[in-house]
């Protein structure tokens, strides 16, 4: 049994965007010597997110400004207070929300050292609150 | 656009430098969020449109045991890029204050003084307090002050009110000060002033409950009506975002979302900061017109 964790770290560039990583994690698993197996990806923060939808530039602006619509950043948020915790107030309860609903992780088959996915699944992270170095976690298991 | 009010207390290139750095940021400036890279920096100036950011440290190394940042990181961040404006800061009470102050200034190149009564513990009637201001007025440069409440852990708030700085805000009418965060929540003790003294500026990095576009909705509407921004201030405030504790872009919404017009914003994102950066002294009054 192989188990190889990975971090990897991100530099998003913008407020919010949508960063296809499926190439990094087919490379991972490529390397980890899995042969069949599974592959999980997840994000590790709770203002972005980590999803899988068909890797076209239109989508990827729907997801952005329906997730916006669903959670607009002026609503009526309780996180708005003081966090003593972080030293700072937390007004980000939109990048939050998506995150909640956009989820953080996603799994995949891996069959013969290669990650079975539909021919139109890309893996994106998901910035809901950028721009900030991210990091995300891909763990390979199987034989 | 000019930033005028921002801490590098976050960036992991110094982190991994400076053993005692993250310290310092957790347990004396107190934040928790990630250190990032300093391109993070750059980004976050970018999406909010902001070119230069004014770096401030905070030498509370007697008070706190450590400092917010020095002098020398602070230099050593401008010599990486001309973006970054660096502020240096002194403790008032400690022997040598004001000469360290004129070489951080000629020798560092740093370009303004950053005090915090609260934090550094320093009584503002102290009589070598009143030299770090005569090197600071001699030097030519601005002093970005402390006012308002702190959210830093054991700062006094007595320490903090606008009004304690009015003695040297008299005594030394060619230094141009400039108080932070608009004293919140003594806007208007900060305010009057500003109005009074022609070497008081105030920047707008003020956000201690709801969102950056709520808070100054309120403060800038309902504690005082913006018209008084717009037309008695719009040469005595600059932009700050106090960054990391905000990111600038929100704050800069929050600014952007008040009613003031295109000319007075163009006062507060960039001529007045650059006024003050020029090292011309206060304001000057124009002359009373002949009839």
């Amino acid at each position: 049994m192989i188990i190889k964790l990975e971090r990897v770290k991100l530099q998003t560039r913008k407020s919010e965007e949508a960063i296809n990583i499926t190439p990094v994690v087919e490379e991972i698993v490529a390397k980890s010597g899995v042969h069949d197996g599974l592959v999980n990806v997840m994000n590790t923060h709770t203002s972005a997110g980590l999803l899988v939808t068909e890797g076209i530039p239109c989508l990827e602006e729907d997801i952005l400004t329906h997730f916006s619509r669903l959670f607009p950043e002026d609503e009526d948020y309780h996180h708005r207070r003081y966090l003593d915790y972080d030293g700072r107030l937390g007004f980000n309860a939109d990048a939050h929300l998506k995150s909640v609903v956009g989820g953080i992780s996603c799994c995949f088959p891996i069959e013969r050292g290669k990650v079975v996915r539909g021919s139109r699944q890309t893996i994106y992270f998901m910035e809901y609150d950028g721009p900030l170095e991210r990091t995300y976690v891909v763990q390979v298991l199987g034989e | 656009m000019i930033d005028f009010h921002t801490h590098p207390v976050l960036i992991q290139e110094l982190a991994k430098k400076y053993p005692d750095y993250e310290r310092s940021s957790r347990q004396v400036f107190q934040i928790g969020n990630n250190f990032q890279p300093l391109e993070t920096f750059f980004l976050q100036m970018d999406v909010a449109g902001i070119t230069r950011a004014v770096l401030l440290p905070i030498d509370c190394r007697r008070a706190r045991k450590l400092g917010v940042s020095s002098n020398e990181q602070v230099a050593e961040l401008c010599d990486k890029s001309s973006r970054f404006i660096g502020f240096a800061s002194v403790d008032p009470l400690r022997k040598g204050a004001a000469k360290e102050l004129q070489n951080a200034i000629e020798k560092l190149g740093l370009s303004g003084l950053k005090l915090d009564p609260a934090l550094q513990d320093f009584p503002l009637d102290a009589p070598r307090g009143f030299e770090v201001y005569e090197a600071a007025e001699a030097l030519g440069i601005p002093a970005v002050v402390h006012t308002g409440m702190s959210w830093a852990p054991e700062t006094p708030l007595e320490r903090c009110h606008p009004l304690t700085w009015e003695h040297p805000v008299r005594r030394f009418p060619k230094l141009n000060f400039i108080f932070a965060h608009f004293g919140w929540p003594w806007v208007w003790d900060a305010i009057a002033m500003s109005l009074k003294y022609p070497n008081v500026y105030l920047d707008t990095s003020c956000l201690y409950y709801d969102s950056p576009k709520e808070f100054f909705q309120f403060v800038f509407s309902k504690q005082v009506p913006s018209t008084l921004i717009e037309r008695s201030l719009r040469n005595k405030i600059v932009f700050g975002s106090n960054y990391p504790r905000v990111e600038i872009k929100n704050m800069v919404h929050a600014v952007k979302s008040l009613p003031l017009t295109e000319g007075c914003l163009g006062k507060i994102f960039v001529e007045n900061a650059e006024r003050l950066l020029a090292r011309s002294g206060p304001e000057k009054k124009p002359a009373p017109r002949r009839r």
